[in-house]
């Protein structure tokens, strides 16, 4: 063991060790920015987007690369989602709003690990007359790196992404995003 | 003998084991990646549809030979987070999970190692020089006394 001389020279040091280390970990703490809105972070934000290459429910072609030229929508949706359900009043009011708006975005629900049937007869009670894509295999899911729905992603008209909120929309959060993307990048 | 054993084991662990097939590959890739959505599974384990989701793009870019294993491991990091690898890298922050526990186990043995040789160099009970003078000093007072005395 020490001696007593050489444990009271040790005993501060190692004292003021602890405590920078302490001090260190509560700076640490203390600086973590939380997150103060719904926006969700993701490597993908200001980068291209994923190529998308898929068929819509209507069995026709869609390339999301074609859609340049246009602020795009994708909002991940699966039918028995509760709150993909509980959301989707505030994306009927977005697409409604955005009518109105100059270079509207295009709304697309992309079809989150669900049926052709099960998404067509919840668009057919709850209306929402924009495009659904099919993601049969989970590749788009995968390239957005979206493990649960909802989520609702933006798309500039250059295709980068811009934003991605994960989880169910509040009310006026998408018109709200939209308007501050479209006065930061241009309409 | 001991560290001709553990030169083998090493050797045998680093060996490989032939060409692997794409579903060795795609199993190698999927135990090392965590199921975004389950608690602790690998995407191998989880049939969460999330899981399913990687498994079947793992298994896309295997067949593609386009990309290696760890590339394919990164594409799926970059989109879901470092939070899907079950083995953290051995780059940057992450390092510190493999240094720490080696760092730590060498600074015990080395401590340990101190220790004992300080018991083994410890004193034998042999007085130091101020043992001594205190001793004298007391042998020196009784004295006095017993001459007064």
């Amino acid at each position: 063991m020490l001696s007593e001389k050489k444990a009271k020279r040790v005993a501060p040091i190692a004292a003021t060790v602890v405590g920078i280390v302490l001090i260190c970990l509560l700076w640490v703490l203390v600086s973590a920015k939380p997150n103060p809105s719904d926006n969700a972070d993701s490597p993908l934000l200001g980068q291209p987007a994923p190529a998308v290459v898929t068929t819509t429910l209507e069995d026709k072609p869609f390339d999301l690369s074609r859609r340049k030229g246009s602020w795009v929508v994708f909002n991940f949706f699966n039918s028995t989602c509760v709150p993909c359900r509980a959301e989707h009043p505030q994306l009927l009011t977005f697409a409604q709003n955005q009518l109105s708006t100059e270079n509207p975005a295009e709304m697309y629900t992309v079809i989150n690990d669900d049926d052709d049937s099960a998404v067509l007869a919840f668009f057919a009670e709850n209306q929402g007359d924009w495009q659904k894509i099919r993601d049969n295999d989970g590749s788009i899911a995968v390239a957005f790196g979206v493990a649960k729905v909802p989520e609702t992603w933006i798309i500039d008209p250059n295709g980068y992404v811009r934003l991605r909120i994960a989880g169910q929309l509040s009310e006026g959060l998408l018109d709200e995003q939209m308007s501050l993307l479209k006065v930061q990048f241009g309409s | 003998m001991a560290a001709i054993a553990s030169a083998l084991l090493i050797f045998g662990g680093l060996r490989e084991s032939g060409p692997r097939s794409q579903q060795d590959r795609i199993d190698a890739i999927t135990l090392r990646l965590a199921c975004p959505t389950c608690q602790g599974e690998s995407v191998y384990v989880s049939r969460a549809s999330a899981a399913e989701a990687i498994r079947a793009e793992v298994a896309r870019q295997v067949g593609s030979g386009l990309r290696t294993d760890d590339e394919t491991i990164a594409y799926i990091e970059q989109r879901f987070g470092s939070e899907v690898l079950l083995l953290p890298r051995s780059s940057g922050i992450d390092s510190l999970v493999w240094a720490l526990p080696i760092a730590a186990l060498i600074c015990g043995v080395a401590a340990l190692g101190v220790m004992f040789r300080k018991w083994r160099t410890a004193d034998d009970g042999a007085a130091s020089a101020e043992d001594e003078a205190l001793v004298d000093a007391a042998m020196s007072s009784i004295k006095a006394m017993d001459a007064k005395a």
